[in-house]
């Protein structure tokens, strides 16, 4: 067990750089430097700076400073809906949280949802709306761009007048451009997302008959096969199916997960099976399931031969998943699901739907409803046709509402240079960015935090968005925009909204409208919104040629690969300009700040490169310079790199971070292009990597608890261990009352953590943890409380993945409070390590003998040059550390307080049930936390359930985090084989 | 033969003592000037109390307090329920003194905040350091009076600090809150007497037993 699937290499006990001392001051410079700032302390004592009390002038109703408010809104991505719940400190929203009626939250929120509070702070969003290089006004724009004055330049009937926004699924929207059509009829409106295919929607056209979109529940789920689907942690529905998935896993603990993908992701480190195959290898070992499973898998289970034509064309590994996968599929039919990922072809679509339809699945676990897209698949949805439209000169007007085309287009519509030569663009975005710079007008786009509309979840349901504060930079909606251009200028998006809810409910409900408003926005969705539920029969005329598609292309063997995958942290660019998730590393590779290109081992020893080796990627006549990444259980053959980074705009976090896919994209091959030539350079570039700095001395398989009683690990070498060791440490102090306080614990399931790291954004929101930059990561720097371990076991081509998140484990023998010299680490009586900042003199001694290297030390005053706006995000009931202190986590001890006073206050015999900042925000609540004076609460039951086991157990640091080890399936349970181990 | 050897004196007969002084004045200055220094900041004065603080409205107690009888609570309105007891908005004032006084020449700022809808920028009396997390609700809530820490409101023409507000001085009622708590009916009564038979502060503590202990670095830092 490693960090690092190449650890033999180098055990260093540190990374290169932190030992050295800094360059820019010599000893004598040190010297002199101490004594002047000794002299200046000493003569800068003075009474503490007077800081005025400002009450409001009038006090608006509900707001007691103090007292947090939370509001329902939803955020939408790629035009989905996503619900939260939002906390408003006086005004300010200070933290993004999921809401529990929201079908795609369920009360846990992503990382991307906990960030987009940062985004609403970014310094770097457009400040003023521009005309050319004229600053102008919302006026002026109205003036310019209202019906009137349109028509002269676009024509009475609209026909040089384009709008280009991203993929929607807002009801407001849609009647809007339903109005705007109304007005200008020749007007074209189309919508482009660099992520969203049509592949989906061609497919259900062709078996379905119709435009049908599928959704799951895993919770009735025993076999669970995802083709290229990150499902458990990508995709509008993530945060719904990983809680759902981990339900069922919970309760059924032989409910197997099946994976074949080319890179790895979250999804494919649960894996039971987990397949490294390239996306063109996808669909022949598809048709290869589908073959092996029979046309009648139901209700029998028969499995068909298992020697047909498209199992032998695949390599020996693959034939022996889709053996076993089938094998089990068949075992469960109905009770199975297999999901096709977004960007795979629709031949793929189709099989998948077959297959599920096949196993019965259709009406079980698996239905369809339309998609909530406006528009999904269409023609509308083509870039390349708005890209000749702009070409032949008839546009006059371009309206590009967000989304940044310009930077995310593939590379040969050359969107910039088209864009930047019609005679009159205008971009709503939020940004300075690569679309604004070649557009004549450029007004600020409000945040979703800022703005009223509405917005569709995956299944339909429909979320108010409501603001949480007035808009920061003058910001406008999409909304608003479309109103001007259809002759609506004076109305707010609150009234299009409060105009569009009223009309569609019908003018005898105005009254009832107005308690319906209200509920919708309370709770955020609109009741029984969801889309009607179908499950149509397949046509088996389109499986055959699909089947026969797959057949005629064949894999490419023998060629290499490219794949564009979303950018785990900035999506597609969207987010690159967010220090919180530039520097979140990802769950697989652990890199920050940086896109790579992902290869396999073999691949990487065969091509000669290493890490942070730079390789030129060739497709066709384009070439991209790109560090390499070695990735243990990626696809050998295939390449995937990153998209949203290689930004070029003004904003100043994501410029120059990494490089940009786009330039080897084409429209022709958006999502995966075959034949792509690898070549090293000879350079290097250094990536940082988080985790993978220090060698573990062969602890591995004591930290992620190998070999705990309750694992059923047939197959371990590792004998069970002990409970509780011998240790030197004294005991705890007897408390005078016993177990009688509160006696604060967490346990978190390693069996359904996907390591979507959703925890680490929550607690840096929470915790006002700063961001340190890619140099600070380099010198492993980083400021996270929790952080996400990732741990590689088994050969290099097809390791088993264990995710640990690791935090402060308050140890109840903390090794950290023996050596600090000023107490300023020291226990409570409920069982926290508490970490006192205001006494701490930054000895650094705890970290030294901290086991599991939780703790952070502030090397700069990292909160010091931090933007105005980005100052409203602090959580106000948290310090902000300065410079020269440590700093851990504090199991959310403000939570823990704010709860005991609220009980305290009310009377109530027992603590309020806390919620950690990153229990809150865990899609499949793996992390449980509670008070183990409870007998009858989740965490005590959980300290005792066989699987617990503590980190380092053996150090006798007896930690009150506990672990449940993760279960490793196919040992024996099932009839199926297990992989050896 | 005799060599005389000559050499000028380099030091002064009073060079002795001048070196002894300074070495004796320097270790002196050593010790004394620390000592003054920690000395000071022990005294009430270093640590701002008894300092009439300037307001910008000249805001009486007395006559609120003592003469109007307003409880403390109908300005400090979230002093039960949150963190930070609160100053009353202009409008509150406004709402009393729309009908008396409000022409008056101390009234100018009220009337300039209520004209510019710009909030009264009040001077703050009682001041504890950022990292200290002081909640009022549950201080008020469990038995700890006003007067406990802000003194003798009502005998205050401007508002003073009268209490340390050291770390020392909080824990003095942490380590043993009892004697200094009184019964909920009593929060805001100045010159309030115990009784000698009082146990209800025993009692609250009793209480608050099972919850958690006050002396934790996290009740108040965090």
């Amino acid at each position: 067990m490693s960090r690092r699937y190449d650890e033999s290499d180098g055990t260093r006990e540190f990374p290169p750089g932190v030992a050295d001392p800094p360059a820019w001051v010599s000893r004598r410079d040190f010297l002199t430097l101490l004594g002047a700032g000794a002299a200046l302390a000493a003569g800068a004592c003075m009474r503490r700076p007077d800081k005025p009390i400002l009450p409001y002038v009038q006090a608006p109703a509900d707001v007691v400073p103090g007292m947090p408010l939370y509001y329902a809104t939803a955020m939408p991505l790629d035009g989905y809906a996503t619900g939260v719940l939002v906390r408003s400190d006086t005004g300010r929203p200070t933290k993004v949280e999921g809401n529990p009626d929201h079908p795609a939250s369920l009360g846990a929120s992503g990382a991307l949802e906990q960030a987009s509070l940062l985004e609403l702070y970014d310094p770097h969003r457009t400040g003023a709306m521009r005309a050319g290089r004229r600053r102008t006004t919302w006026g002026a724009f109205k003036a310019g761009f209202a019906p009137p004055a349109l028509s002269r330049r676009v024509g009475a009937r609209g026909a040089g007048l384009r709008v280009l926004m991203p993929p929607t699924t807002s009801p407001l929207t849609a009647s809007l451009l339903e109005r705007l059509r109304e007005t200008y009829p020749e007007a074209r409106t189309y919508f482009y997302a660099p992520l969203e295919s049509p592949a989906r929607i061609e497919a259900s056209r062709k078996a379905l008959g119709t435009a049908l979109v599928p959704q799951y529940d895993f919770r009735a789920a025993d076999v669970v096969v995802a083709l290229d689907a990150d499902v458990l942690a990508a995709g509008p529905f993530n945060l719904r199916y990983a809680r759902e998935w981990a339900d069922r896993r919970r309760t059924e603990p032989s409910a197997q997960l099946h994976v074949v993908e080319p890179t790895p992701t979250p999804t494919g480190t649960l894996a039971a099976r987990r397949l490294g195959a390239t996306w063109s290898a996808i669909g022949p070992i598809a048709a290869a399931l589908m073959d092996t499973l029979g046309h009648d898998a139901r209700p029998t289970g028969h499995v068909a031969g298992a020697s047909t034509a498209s199992l032998a064309a695949l390599t020996p590994e693959a034939r022996a998943w889709v053996s076993a996968v089938a094998a089990d599929l068949a075992a469960h039919a109905g009770h199975s699901i297999i999901v096709c990922g977004e960007r795979q072809p629709a031949e793929v679509h189709v099989l998948t739907s077959a297959m599920n339809d096949a196993l019965g699945n259709v009406g079980a676990t698996v239905w369809y409803t339309p998609p909530a897209v406006l528009d999904d698949g269409g023609p509308a949805h083509d870039l390349a046709a708005l890209a000749a439209e702009l070409r032949s000169g008839a546009v006059d007007t371009l309206v590009i509402l967000e989304g940044n085309p310009c930077y995310a287009a593939p590379a040969d519509l050359e969107l910039s240079r088209t864009v930047g030569a019609v005679h009159n663009t205008v971009y709503l975005g939020a940004y300075d960015d690569e679309t604004a710079r070649v557009s004549a007008w450029h007004l600020p786009a409000a945040h979703y935090l800022e703005s009223w509309g509405d917005a569709r979840a995956y299944d339909g349901t429909t979320s108010l968005i409501q603001p949480i504060i007035a808009p920061l930079h003058d910001g406008r909606t999409t909304d608003e925009v479309l109103a001007v251009l259809a002759g609506r200028p004076n109305d707010s998006a609150h009234d299009l909204l409060r105009d569009a809810w009223n009309r569609q409910r019908g003018p005898g409900a105005r009254m009832d409208g107005e308690s319906d408003w209200n509920d919708a926005l309370r709770r955020g969705v609109v009741s029984g919104s969801a889309s009607a539920r179908s499950t149509p029969a397949i046509r088996a005329d389109a499986v055959a040629q699909a089947t026969a598609a797959l057949a005629a292309r064949g894999a490419t063997r023998g060629q290499i690969e490219i794949g564009f995958v979303p950018g785990r942290a900035v999506h597609d660019g969207r987010f690159a300009d967010n220090g919180w998730l530039q520097e979140l590393p990802d769950p697989v590779t652990k890199l920050t700040w940086d896109n790579a290109a992902l290869i396999a081992p073999a691949m990487a020893a065969r091509l000669g490169v290493a890490t942070n080796d730079v390789v030129t990627l060739r497709v066709g006549d384009r070439a991209l310079d790109v560090p390499a990444l070695v990735v243990p259980g990626h696809a050998d053959g295939a390449v995937a790199l990153a998209m949203g980074y290689g930004r070029q705009g003004a904003e100043a976090v994501a410029r120059g971070v990494g490089v940009s896919a786009n330039a080897l994209r084409t429209s022709s091959a958006p999502h995966m292009a075959s034949t792509v030539a690898v070549l090293p350079t000879g350079r290097r570039h250094e990536l940082a990597l988080a985790q993978t700095h220090w060698a573990i001395e062969g602890r591995g398989s004591s930290i992620v608890g190998e070999g705990v009683e309750g694992q059923r690990s047939a197959a371990s070498s590792v004998p069970p261990r002990k409970r509780r060791p011998l240790t030197l440490y004294e005991p705890n102090p007897p408390s005078p009352d016993g177990f009688g306080a509160d006696q604060w614990a967490m346990v978190i399931d390693l069996d359904v953590c996907t390591g979507c790291s959703a925890c680490v954004v929550a607690c840096q929101a929470e915790n006002n943890i700063p961001v340190v930059g890619k140099d600070g990561v380099m010198k492993s720097r980083e400021m996270h409380w929790l952080r996400i371990d990732r741990y590689i076991d088994g050969p290099p081509d097809d390791p088993r993945f264990e995710t640990q998140p690791m935090l402060c484990q308050h140890c109840e023998k903390a090794p950290c409070e023996y050596v600090c010299p000023v107490n300023a680490t020291v226990h409570s009586e409920d069982g926290l390590n508490e970490m006192v900042y205001n006494r701490c003199v930054g000895t650094r001694f705890c970290s030294n003998n901290c086991p599991y290297k939780v703790r952070r030390f502030n090397w700069f005053d990292y909160n010091a040059e931090i933007a105005e706006t980005e100052r409203m995000a602090k959580n106000p009931e948290v310090t902000i550390r300065a410079r020269g202190v440590m700093e851990k986590c504090t199991f959310c001890v403000q939570r823990i307080r704010d709860a005991q006073m609220a009980s305290r206050l009310a009377g109530d015999a027992v603590t309020r049930p806390v919620v950690t900042a990153c229990q809150q925000s865990c899609p499949t609540h793996a992390i449980v936390f509670g008070s183990l004076t409870d007998a009858e609460s989740e965490v005590s039951r959980q300290f005792g359930d066989p699987r617990s086991f503590s980190a380092l157990e053996e150090l006798g640091t007896v930690p009150r985090v506990r672990y449940l080890a993760r279960r490793h399936d196919g040992d024996g349970t099932d009839g199926a084989g297990g992989r050896a181990r | 033969m005799h060599i005389t050897c000559e050499v000028a004196a380099l030091f002064s007969p009073r060079a002795t003592t001048i070196a002894r002084g300074v070495i004796i004045g320097g270790l002196t200055l050593l010790v004394f000037i620390p000592a003054v220094a920690m000395g000071w900041v022990r005294t009430p004065w270093a640590r701002g109390e008894h300092h009439a603080v300037a307001q910008p409205v000249a805001f009486d107690h007395r006559v609120h307090v003592t003469g109007l009888r307003i409880d403390c609570r109908y300005c400090h309105a979230d002093a039960e329920r949150t963190a930070s007891a609160g100053l009353p908005s202009t409008n509150k004032c406004v709402a009393c003194h729309s009908r008396t006084w409000m022409s008056a020449a101390p009234m100018a700022p009220v009337r300039q905040s209520l004209e510019t809808g710009r909030p009264i920028a009040w001077a703050r009396v009682t001041q504890l350091p950022d990292f200290v997390y002081f909640d009022h609700a549950i201080h008020v809530g469990r038995g700890v009076g006003c007067e406990t820490c802000h003194g003798r409101v009502d005998r205050m023409a401007t508002a003073e600090q009268v209490v340390p507000l050291t770390m020392g001085w909080c824990l003095d009622c942490h380590r043993n809150p009892g004697p200094r708590l009184r019964p909920l009916t009593e929060i805001t009564t100045m010159g309030y007497r115990r009784p000698t038979a009082d146990t209800s502060g025993a009692r609250l503590v009793a209480q608050g037993d099972h919850i958690r202990r006050l002396t934790d670095c996290t009740t108040c830092h965090r």
